[in-house]
């Protein structure tokens, strides 16, 4: 082989792994939050009073730049079970006592699994947090953590 | 007869009251769609939290970005990032207006508003002043609200230079709002 065709053969291969990281890339999957390992096990009270106490610092904990922010398994009463404009259903946990809850959003595939779930029973659920728990001086109320891609954890 | 008129008074108020106070709702629908040649982005978001009060005519929007999906991973981690609406440091947008045509939306009788909302609207960590135009709705003493802008990503700092997200995302997107209280 000549170094002309070396070098051909070399920069046609780079070429193809470029294209084929390019597209990887663009067509990567959205994340499979409960495939991902759980960051942190809380209590409902024990992620809301955090964020309470110093919202910020719970942000830089909890909150990932691009959006790939912690994944949670969080444990507490029932309080509201509803259903959002997608058809997903969410789960309030809280505690009668607190200030503000953990609002866990479901996905068309997890939803079924809240079925024979009420208020008032103790459930663990794991999802990604997308937002704390502060007090809105516009909305003059409580603001829930927020969970997304939810799923009940058996225990 | 004195008491009967008292009670027909205090019912009238009870059902006033009720109408008139201030509503809080999670079932809330914000679309931003964006469209360039190069294709069509769209991200949705059914995680805000809103208030309307008809009896002043505020309306509140808490809007936490995270929760914001697109159909490609890639493009939502772009939007979370640094170089767009940097959501670590600034999780949630807000709005805030006020109905200044409070008189032309009845909230007791059915039907549908057009209503002209002014405030501010803070994305970014950037706030600018707002007057958009929203229906408001009145079904059996159930309140929706429906509205329809444009938002320029300069104003808000939302800026991209150079790059494939220069091409294919446009200078000013259309968000869409559903909400039932």
């Amino acid at each position: 082989m000549t170094t002309k065709k070396k070098i051909l053969v070399i920069l046609s291969v780079g070429i193809i792994i470029a294209v084929a990281v390019a597209l990887y890339m663009f067509n990567k999957p959205a994340r499979d939050v409960q495939a991902t390992k759980t960051d942190f096990s809380y209590k409902a009270s024990e992620i809301v009073n955090e964020y309470l106490t110093d919202a910020k610092k719970a942000n830089d904990k909890y909150l990932d730049e691009e959006g790939n922010s912690k994944v949670l398994e969080i444990t507490g009463t029932v309080a509201e079970i509803s259903e959002d404009f997608n058809n997903q259903k969410v789960i309030l946990i809280k505690a009668a006592a607190d200030k503000a809850g953990v609002s866990a959003t479901f996905t068309k595939e997890t939803n079924s699994h809240t079925e024979n779930i009420k208020v008032g029973d103790e459930i663990t659920v794991k999802g990604v947090i997308r937002s704390g728990a502060s007090f809105d001086a516009d909305l003059e109320m409580y603001e829930n953590v927020i969970l997304d891609k939810s799923d009940i954890v058996s225990k | 007869m004195k008491k009967v008129f008292l009670t027909i008074i205090a019912l009238v108020i009870i059902s006033l009251t009720a109408v008139a106070q201030k509503q809080t709702t999670t079932k809330t629908h914000f679309k931003f769609f964006s469209t360039t040649p190069a294709e069509n982005i769209e991200a949705n978001n059914y995680a805000s939290v809103g208030t309307i009060d008809p009896s002043t005519g505020d309306i509140v929007f808490s809007v936490p970005m995270q929760s914001f999906e697109f159909e490609k991973a890639l493009m939502q981690e772009h939007f979370n990032s640094k170089k767009f609406l940097n959501t670590k440091t600034n999780p949630k947008a807000k709005l805030t207006g006020k109905i200044v045509n409070l008189d032309k939306v009845n909230f007791k009788n059915d039907g549908s508003y057009t209503a002209d909302i002014e405030g501010d609207l803070t994305i970014n960590g950037v706030t600018n002043p707002i007057k958009e135009k929203a229906t408001i709705s009145v079904k059996d003493g159930k309140l929706s609200l429906d509205s329809k802008f444009n938002l320029t990503l300069a104003d808000y700092k939302v800026a991209f230079k150079g790059g494939k997200p220069s091409t294919n995302i446009a200078k000013t997107v259309e968000v869409t709002v559903s909400v039932n209280y």
